[in-house]
């Protein structure tokens, strides 16, 4: 599984290239925490290449959203293919996890701050 | 219609969810399983083996994990066999020895997730194996 970060004004977007398992979570988790070490708060998570998730790979996108929110941050994610968006819906977690359709949508959604 | 069967062994190793992958990619071909039922099936699996290698084992021995997959007509079998500890999926709570608060929490949604996408799951125990039985219609 690799990770491709780009960043987008104050907008950090990650592509998840491959499949997000008990195996790979915990490098996405290690990712992120470390961007938000370094000041990330408005993260995009884009699936367009994620063809795989498991609960594991829900506990970690429940947990970056959490730790966003309480900094203020927040993580929208995008690009979701059928059987994805599948294992979200099924898990609820469609429900209080913003989902664009594209990367572009996210990023647009990301970068919009309540004054 | 035929019926198409597959057994293999995972060591306990998160590692091998990559076998378990190529494993199901030559059963998909071989019964025919549209991709889509493959990932659930893949979850299925990846949920079940993924408790016993977290949770089912004390020592720091090599075990192996034992899935069978059978399709007959437009019934999918599913089977995972492990000798850890015992651990009862289809029981509302995990024993609460089995595993630390934050490893609970993911058993808690594959085991959600598990039931959502099979039509039947049974559990059995014999002196030394935990013996998982799924089943899922095919529509």
């Amino acid at each position: 599984m690799e990770i491709i970060e780009q960043q987008q004004n104050d907008a950090w977007i990650f592509r998840i290239d491959g499949r997000l398992d008990s195996n790979t979570a915990p490098d996405l988790e290690t990712t992120v925490v470390k961007a938000i070490e370094r000041g990330a708060r408005n993260m995009v998570i884009d699936f367009e290449s994620l063809a795989y998730i498991s609960s594991a790979g829900l506990r970690v996108i429940l947990k970056t959203a959490k730790d966003l929110k309480r900094l203020d941050g927040i993580l929208v994610l995008c690009s979701m293919q059928d059987y994805v968006r599948e294992v979200f819906e099924i898990s609820g977690f469609d429900t209080f996890l913003p989902i664009a359709p594209t990367a572009g949508d996210a990023v647009r959604q990301v970068s919009r701050k309540p004054e | 219609m035929g019926r198409h069967n597959i057994c293999f062994q995972l060591r306990n190793d998160l590692s091998e969810l990559e076998t378990l992958r190529t494993e199901l990619e030559r059963f998909k071909a071989d019964a025919d399983i549209p991709e889509k039922t493959l990932l659930e099936v893949n979850l299925i699996l990846d949920e079940l083996f993924t408790n016993v290698v977290s949770c089912g084992f004390r020592d720091a021995e090599e075990h192996w994990v034992k899935i069978t997959l059978c399709r007959e007509g437009n019934v999918l079998t599913l089977c995972v066999r492990d000798d850890g500890v015992p651990f009862n999926p289809t029981a509302l709570h995990d024993p609460d020895t089995c595993c630390p608060m934050e490893e609970r929490r993911i058993g808690g949604m594959g085991i959600f997730l598990i039931r959502r996408l099979t039509d039947e799951m049974t559990y059995h125990r014999t002196d030394t194996d935990n013996i998982v039985t799924l089943r899922k219609n095919l529509h």
